[in-house]
C-alpha cells in the first residue's frame, strides 16, 4: 500500500502513516507563478493499491482540484486501486435543491470521484445519513461518536466538569443544536446507556442565512433542565453561532455546565473568538480539520481520529 | 364549443430566447458582451461563510440555451469551481443545451505528460466540465489546439487576433515583420504576417529548462529584422520572460519599433516592470482576463475587448450559423 496525502491536513496523514507504520509516498507540487500548480507522484504505483488523504476544507476548491490532480495522476500512472480518504468533505451540506435554481455541489463533486473510478471512499460523519447513499462507489462512513462517548465517560472527563464525578452521567443531558442532528443523538445516547436528551430548535433564514435558537423540542421538558449537565453534540462547528446560542438558551434554563463536542472544526470568521467568549465552556473537536495555531483558544481540545481511519485502511 | 388555441402556448416559448450568466473572474467583458447582445447578464455566485460557493440561478431556463462566460484565470481553480457549479445549477434548471464560454483556459499549458507520474491537468478540467453538464466549451487562443481532443462534444477554439488585428492596422506601420518568440508560436506569426500582408516572418529560438519554470534564454532567430518595425505575437504573457527576452534580441539585431500582440495578459511575478525596462515600445493585449488597475494604467499596454469578438460567436451558435468562415481569421 502507498500512502498519499494532499495539503489541506498533512499533521493527520503523518498521525495515520504512523499507526500503519508506512512511510507517506511524497507529491512534489509546483507552484507557477501565475498561481497553477502541477503535482507530480515522486513514486512508481504500477499496480500498487493507493490511498490519497485530503480534507476539502478551506480553501475548498483548490483542494478538491489537488485532490482530483492527483487522483488523475495515479490512475494515469497505473495504479491498482485508489483509496480517496476524506476527513473533512467539502461542500457535503449543499446535498439536495434548497431553492430553485441551486446547484446541487456535493452531488457534483461525487461525480468528480465517479468519473475518476475512484476505487473506495472513507468519509466521517456526513451531514446527512442520505449522504452515503448519493454515491455509487463503495463508501465508508465512519464516526467520532464513540471518541465523544469514551471522552464523556472517563473519569478526567467527569472530574473535570462536575463536583459530582460519579454521578456526572445520572446528572447529564445530551442536546442536539438543531432537529437535523436527533440521530446522531439517538446513537450517543445509545452508547452512554440511554441517557435523555432534547433539542434546540433552529430557525434558518434561508436568504440571509441567519440563525435564531429560541425552543427546545423532545422527550425532556425545559423545565427539567435546571442544574443538569449539558452535553451538545453535533457533526460541525463552522462560524460557531447555533453552538453558542444553543448554549445560551441551556444556561437561561439553569443548566450548570455546557460542554460542546463537533466532529469538524471548520472555525470560519471569527469563531474561536466567539467561542472561547461564549457560555460554552469547553468545546472538544476531533483533527479531522486542520486547525492552524492561530485558531486554537483556551476552551479548545481536540481528540485525534487517526486510529479509527488506519483502522479502516487495514 | 370553440377549441383552446393551442398555437399560443407555445407562441409563449421564444425559440431564441437564450440565457447569459457569468462568474466572478471577468464581469466587465460579460457585461460588454451583454450590451451587444442587448441581453441581461446575471452573476448567480455568491460565497458561504465558510468560503464555500453558492450559485442560485434566478431566471427561468427551462429549455433554453444558456451560455455561462467565465475565464478561468487566477484564482484559477475558484473560478474553474464556479463554472463548474454554474453549469450544475443550469443543467438541474432544465436548460436545453450549456455552452462554456471560457476566454481564458487556465491549466491549458499542462497539456501533456511532460514527465511521468503527473496529471493531465487540462484535458482533466475539460473532463470535470463536461461532468458537470457542459455541452459545448468556446475558448479563444487556447495554448494547445489538441486539447479540443480531451472530449467528444463540441469545442470552437477562437482568435483573439478577430479583435487585435484591426488596432494593429490603425497603427499603420511600415516594413513590418511579424516575428514568434519561440519555435511553437510559428505557424500564429505565419497566420499574422499573411493577414496583415507583412514583407517577412522572424522566429527566436529559445528553450526552456523546466526544472526551472519559466526561465527562458533566446538563443537565436531566423529572418532579418534590421531598421523593421516588428510584431512579436504569443498567446500568453506571463511572466513576461520569453517575449521580453525575445523583444530585446529583436532590438538588438537593429529593429526598429518592436510591438507585441497577444490574447491573455496574465502579467504573473513581475511582468510589468520587465515589460517597462524592455525594448517593447507597445503591448497590445485583449481583455480575456480581466485587466488589474496597473495593467490599464501602465502606458505601454493598449487593450482591445474581445466582447464583439465572444457576442457574435454566441449569436452565431445561437442561430447556427458557420463560426469558422466568419471569425476564424
Amino acid at each position: 500500500m502507498k500512502l498519499f496525502s494532499g495539503s489541506s491536513n498533512k499533521p493527520l496523514a503523518e498521525k495515520i502513516a504512523e499507526v500503519l507504520k508506512i512511510e507517506i509516498s511524497p507529491i512534489e507540487t509546483m507552484i507557477f507563478p501565475d498561481g497553477e500548480r502541477r503535482v507530480k507522484l515522486n513514486v512508481s504505483v504500477v499496480d500498487e493499491e493507493t490511498v490519497i488523504i485530503q480534507s476539502t476544507n478551506t480553501p475548498v476548491d483548490q483542494n478538491y482540484i489537488e485532490l482530483y490532480f492527483i487522483i488523475d495522476a495515479l490512475k494515469r500512472s497505473g495504479a491498482k486501486s485508489v483509496t480517496v480518504v476524506i476527513p473533512y468533505l467539502g461542500y457535503q451540506r449543499q446535498d439536495h435543491v434548497f431553492r430553485d435554481g441551486e446547484v446541487v455541489s456535493l452531488e457534483v463533486m461525487i461525480r468528480f470521484f465517479e468519473s475518476l473510478q475512484v476505487d473506495n471512499i472513507i468519509a466521517l460523519d456526513l451531514h446527512s445519513i442520505k449522504i452515503p447513499e448519493m454515491f455509487h462507489i463503495s463508501i465508508k462512513h465512519l464516526s467520532a461518536l464513540p471518541l465523544f462517548a469514551e471522552r464523556m465517560k472517563s473519569k478526567a472527563f467527569n472530574a473535570l466538569v462536575s463536583d459530582n464525578p460519579e454521578e456526572f452521567l445520572k446528572d447529564s443531558i445530551l442536546v442536539s443544536p438543531d432537529m437535523g442532528g436527533l440521530r446522531r443523538i439517538e446513537q450517543i445516547s445509545e452508547m452512554l446507556g440511554g441517557i435523555p436528551w432534547i433539542a434546540t430548535v433552529k430557525d434558518r433564514d434561508l436568504k440571509t442565512g441567519e440563525i435564531a435558537i429560541k425552543q427546545f423540542e423532545g422527550p425532556v421538558k425545559p423545565s427539567d433542565l435546571s442544574e443538569k449537565r449539558a452535553l451538545i453534540v453535533d457533526d460541525m462547528i463552522s462560524s460557531g453561532n447555533t453552538m453558542v446560542q444553543s448554549a445560551q438558551l441551556l444556561k437561561d434554563n439553569g443548566v450548570l455546565s455546557c460542554d460542546v463536542f463537533a466532529t469538524h472544526a471548520i472555525f470560519s470568521e471569527e469563531a474561536p473568538e466567539f467561542l472561547q467568549e461564549s457560555n460554552i465552556d469547553r468545546v472538544y473537536v476531533t483533527d479531522t480539520v486542520f486547525i492552524p495555531e492561530e485558531k486554537y483558544f483556551p476552551k479548545l481540545h481536540v481528540l485525534p481520529v487517526a486510529e479509527m481511519i488506519a483502522k479502516a485502511l487495514r | 364549443m370553440p377549441r383552446q388555441n393551442d398555437n399560443n402556448l407555445f407562441a409563449t416559448l421564444d425559440k431564441d430566447e437564450f440565457i447569459l450568466l457569468t462568474g466572478r473572474a471577468n464581469l466587465e467583458l460579460a457585461a460588454s458582451v451583454g450590451k451587444i447582445l442587448n441581453t441581461e447578464v446575471t452573476c448567480p455566485i455568491s460565497s458561504f461563510s465558510d468560503g464555500e460557493l453558492r450559485v442560485r440561478i434566478q431566471p427561468n431556463l427551462r429549455r433554453r440555451m444558456v451560455f455561462l462566460l467565465q475565464p478561468t484565470s487566477s484564482p484559477v481553480n475558484d473560478h474553474i469551481m464556479e463554472l463548474i457549479l454554474m453549469a450544475d445549477a443550469a443543467k438541474r434548471a432544465s436548460a436545453s443545451e450549456i455552452t462554456a464560454v471560457i476566454p481564458y483556459f487556465g491549466y491549458a499549458r499542462q497539456d501533456r505528460k511532460e514527465m511521468s507520474r503527473v496529471p493531465i491537468s487540462a484535458s482533466a478540467i475539460a473532463t470535470l466540465l463536461i461532468n458537470a453538464g457542459v455541452d459545448r466549451i468556446v475558448t479563444i487562443d487556447v495554448h494547445s489546439e489538441q486539447l479540443e481532443g480531451s472530449i467528444k462534444q463540441p469545442w470552437d477554439n477562437l482568435f483573439a487576433s478577430y479583435s487585435l488585428l484591426p488596432a494593429i492596422k490603425k497603427l499603420h506601420l511600415k516594413d513590418l515583420v511579424v516575428a514568434s518568440p519561440d519555435k511553437g508560436g510559428f505557424l500564429q506569426a505565419a497566420a499574422y504576417a499573411k493577414l496583415l500582408q507583412t514583407e517577412g516572418i522572424a522566429i527566436a529560438y529559445k528553450q526552456r529548462d523546466i526544472a526551472f519554470n519559466d526561465v527562458s534564454n533566446t538563443l537565436g532567430m531566423i529572418g532579418e529584422v534590421k531598421d523593421k518595425d516588428v510584431l512579436l505575437v504569443d498567446d500568453i504573457i506571463g511572466t513576461a520572460g520569453t517575449i521580453v527576452h525575445a523583444a530585446n534580441f529583436m532590438k538588438q539585431k537593429g529593429a526598429r519599433n518592436v510591438l507585441v500582440a497577444a490574447a491573455h495578459g496574465v502579467f504573473s511575478g513581475d511582468a510589468l516592470q520587465k515589460i517597462n525596462a524592455s525594448g517593447i515600445n507597445e503591448l497590445i493585449i485583449s481583455d480575456t482576463i480581466r485587466p488589474r488597475e496597473e495593467v490599464l494604467k501602465n502606458k505601454k499596454i493598449t487593450i482591445v475587448s474581445v466582447a464583439p469578438l465572444l457576442a457574435e460567436a454566441i449569436r452565431r451558435i445561437k442561430t447556427g450559423e458557420s463560426i469558422s468562415k466568419a471569425l476564424i481569421l
